[in-house]
């Protein structure tokens, strides 16, 4: 019995080669061979110039220069600020995505219009969007820095860019505001998919409210919620020009997180430590993705 | 991990193309090189903007060239200054080297072993027809002229001559201690008007720390190694902190910008600040509103300070003599005084030639101090593979003087120095 169906086996991969083959080839050619190539080149000593002089060893990530170890890098709370970079986008976007599509799945006057203008941030460029604030918040020159003196709220222009601290939290604000789109979305189509007839039975059985919103509605919505945290905490981690654009102030400032640091580390000591931060911080990013997944249990059925 | 597999492929990519593009028709000798005779080969430009005018000036000369080398097919790529040194960086990472480079920094190639030296592909009057005391800034620690300077450059203190009217201020500050109480003055006339600009962010750092530097009579040289904790440094930086510390320099002195300090400047809400005359001949151009005048930069003693820059052409070692003929036969028609005229004129920076700066001194009021600084500028110690790591050091971490002492900051540069070896 077994013999005749492996043939056929192996006929059906033989006749499914052709349709895989471009797909093997990205996979190969855009996944594994950059990948391996990064790899490669953590162990290979370069200048800065980013010519090749040979074996690196570890030196990369743990030598006098390496990505971990390199004077006057605040390591750890550069580690602090990814966790809460991650952490604090991800949880205000979903909350305020939860509430956004809630108030979008009512049937009103001009709805439509309101969707449009709220998939607005999403169709705009990230480095525009970015770009925009940053000069929007310029001392000199920037029309909310305007805003907020003549409206009373600062006394003087502050340079809300300048400083590493202020910038990060700007960057929180920006990064917030361009990941509210995808996630209202995400979680609209979920709310849509919520049948009339379950909550209006719910209403029937007595069910108030907030009883029928976290006993009905949340759970459905459990499965979309899922997907939009998990693509946000691995777009927010590896987002790099909200943080590259409104921070600036040069060098090993407290307003990095490991992404923006790996820039940093290319720019002055060349690929070989930027390839193996990136390792690390790949490795780091499974981590915190571990822990969402530990904590959540998205296999575990409702 | 997006951003590097795209990268990842994109080089994979040029170095195919490299690989293929090598492996033609490389001959083994070279033709003679008069007009029309080279054979048929590319040659790759890449070069910084200097201003709009840049890859229109640089498109003269490879016109004129092909009209006596139709043979030869020249590429150009001319990118922004603030993010140069990446897409150089790109370039060499995929073995992709142009035959001609326009920058600012040699010595990290020439170690390398990447360059041609510049008397192979230049001939000896196209060399001969620089200012010596420029060429020699080309030279690296091993005695060999890696680069040719292609533009000079100098940069003093430029002042708001009505401000320092206004505060009752008679001429231009000599010594560290009259820049300070001018600088006081100025801030004093209140509205959001700042004394002087001090641009310690990425793109100028190591330029202003420099500059003080020199004031205080040190130099970043000391024997045959590059020092950056050194008691004159600590004394330059205490005098910047002051300054900052008085509130009499423009906020955020630490994440400034040349361009930034420059727009301050231009709008008439900059006391003085350290410039070159590619800058001011924007301020003159498009800000005839704001008038200035340039002097010498002050020091500690009062001994005038200037900063000289040159940047350079750099031909990098492609191994086919087809295409470094080539290079050789358009470098001396770059330097030629009719197309290098136009060239150098194009950036708004001095020439480098010294029939070009006998012509300019005699014509070029606008510059006459600028090219009077020449003849005592300072250069930074750029043929040294370790200025690299220095210059990097300085324009990361100098502006953090703004909250830290001098001393931490200045070690904290060392430690980044030394960590490279």
């Amino acid at each position: 019995m077994t013999a005749p169906r492996r043939r056929g086996r192996a006929h059906e991969v033989r006749a499914a080669l052709p349709w895989l083959v471009p797909t093997l080839i990205l996979i190969v050619g855009v996944v594994l061979y950059p990948a391996v190539l990064m790899g490669w080149t953590a162990t290979r000593k370069y200048n800065a110039y980013g010519v090749e002089r040979g074996p690196a060893g570890w030196d990369n990530f743990v030598g006098p220069a390496g990505a971990l170890t390199f004077p006057t890098v605040p390591i750890p709370q550069i580690l602090i600020n990814t966790v809460v970079w991650v952490v604090v986008v991800v949880a205000i976007t979903v909350a305020l995505s939860l509430l956004l599509a809630q108030f979008l799945n009512q049937k009103f006057r001009g709805r439509k219009l309101l969707r449009l203008v709220i998939i607005l941030p999403w169709a705009s460029s990230v480095v525009m969007t970015a770009t925009v604030f940053n000069y929007g918040l310029q001392t000199d020159v920037g029309l909310f820095n305007r805003l907020l003196v003549d409206t009373g709220i600062l006394e003087a222009a502050y340079g809300f860019t300048k400083n590493p601290t202020s910038a990060f939290w700007v960057a929180v604000f920006v990064a917030i505001y361009v990941s509210l789109p995808f996630t209202t979305y995400t979680i609209l189509a979920g709310l849509q998919a919520v049948p009339e007839d379950i909550l209006e039975a719910a209403h029937m059985d007595g069910a108030n409210r907030f009883q029928r919103y976290t006993r009905i509605v949340l759970p459905m919505l459990r499965p979309a919620l899922l997907v939009a945290t998990l693509i946000n905490i691995i777009n927010v981690f590896n987002s790099l020009p909200i943080l590259k654009i409104l921070n600036e102030t040069p060098g090993y400032n407290t307003g990095h997180t490991t992404t923006t640091l790996i820039f940093e580390y290319k720019a002055q000591l060349g690929p070989g430590v930027a390839s193996a931060l990136s390792l690390v911080n790949f490795a780091f990013c499974l981590v915190v993705i571990a822990i969402y997944l530990a904590a959540v249990q998205p296999t575990k059925e409702v | 991990m997006a951003r590097f597999a795209t990268t990842g492929l994109a080089v994979a990519t040029v170095v195919a193309l490299a690989l293929t593009g090598c492996s033609g028709g490389a001959a083994p000798t070279a033709s003679t090189g008069a007009d029309g005779t080279l054979s048929a080969t590319t040659i790759k430009i890449l070069a910084p903007s200097y201003s709009e005018s840049s890859k229109s000036d640089w498109q003269k000369i490879i016109t004129e060239f092909k009209t006596k080398q139709p043979n030869v097919t020249v590429e150009l790529q001319i990118e922004g200054w603030d993010d140069f040194s990446s897409k150089v960086q790109a370039r060499i990472q995929a073995k992709d080297y142009p035959d001609i480079l326009n920058d600012n920094a040699f010595a990290g190639a020439a170690e390398a072993g990447l360059l041609y030296p510049v008397n192979e592909v230049m001939s000896a009057n196209t060399l001969a027809s620089i200012e010596p005391a420029l060429l020699k800034n080309g030279m690296g620690t091993d005695g060999k002229q890696w680069a040719a300077p292609d533009i000079a450059s100098s940069r003093m203190l430029a002042y708001n001559t009505d401000l320092f009217a206004q505060a009752g201020i008679a001429k231009a500050p000599t010594t560290w201690s009259e820049l300070a109480a001018d600088a006081q003055k100025i801030t004093a006339l209140g509205g959001d008007i700042h004394g002087y600009g001090l641009p310690l962010g990425k793109e100028e750092a190591q330029v202003e720390s420099s500059l003080w530097l020199w004031g205080a009579g040190g130099d970043w040289v000391q024997g045959n190694k590059l020092v950056a904790n050194q008691p004159a440094a600590v004394e330059a930086f205490t005098e910047m902190k002051k300054l900052v510390d008085a509130g009499v320099t423009q906020p955020n002195a630490g994440a400034t910008n040349r361009q930034q300090a420059a727009d301050l400047f231009n709008n008439g809400k900059l006391g003085m600040m350290l410039s070159h005359s590619g800058l001011l001949k924007e301020t003159r151009a498009k800000f005839p509103q704001t008038k200035f005048a340039v002097a010498p930069i002050p020091s500690k003693n009062g001994d005038p300070v200037a900063f000289g820059v040159t940047d350079f052409i750099l031909a990098f070692n492609n191994g086919d003599a087809n295409r470094k003929e080539a290079t050789k036969q358009f470098l001396d028609l770059m330097y030629s005084d009719s197309m290098y005229q136009t060239w150098y004129a194009g950036t708004g920076l001095l020439p480098v030639t010294t029939s070009m700066i006998a012509k300019g001194k005699a014509s070029d009021t606008d510059n006459a101090a600028f090219y009077d600084a020449l003849s005592y500028v300072k250069f930074l110690p750029v043929g040294d593979p370790k200025w690299d790591a220095l210059q990097k050091a300085l324009q990361g971490t100098a502006g953090t003087i703004t909250s830290d002492t001098p001393e931490n900051v200045l070690a904290k540069i060392q430690a980044q120095v030394d960590a490279q070896g």
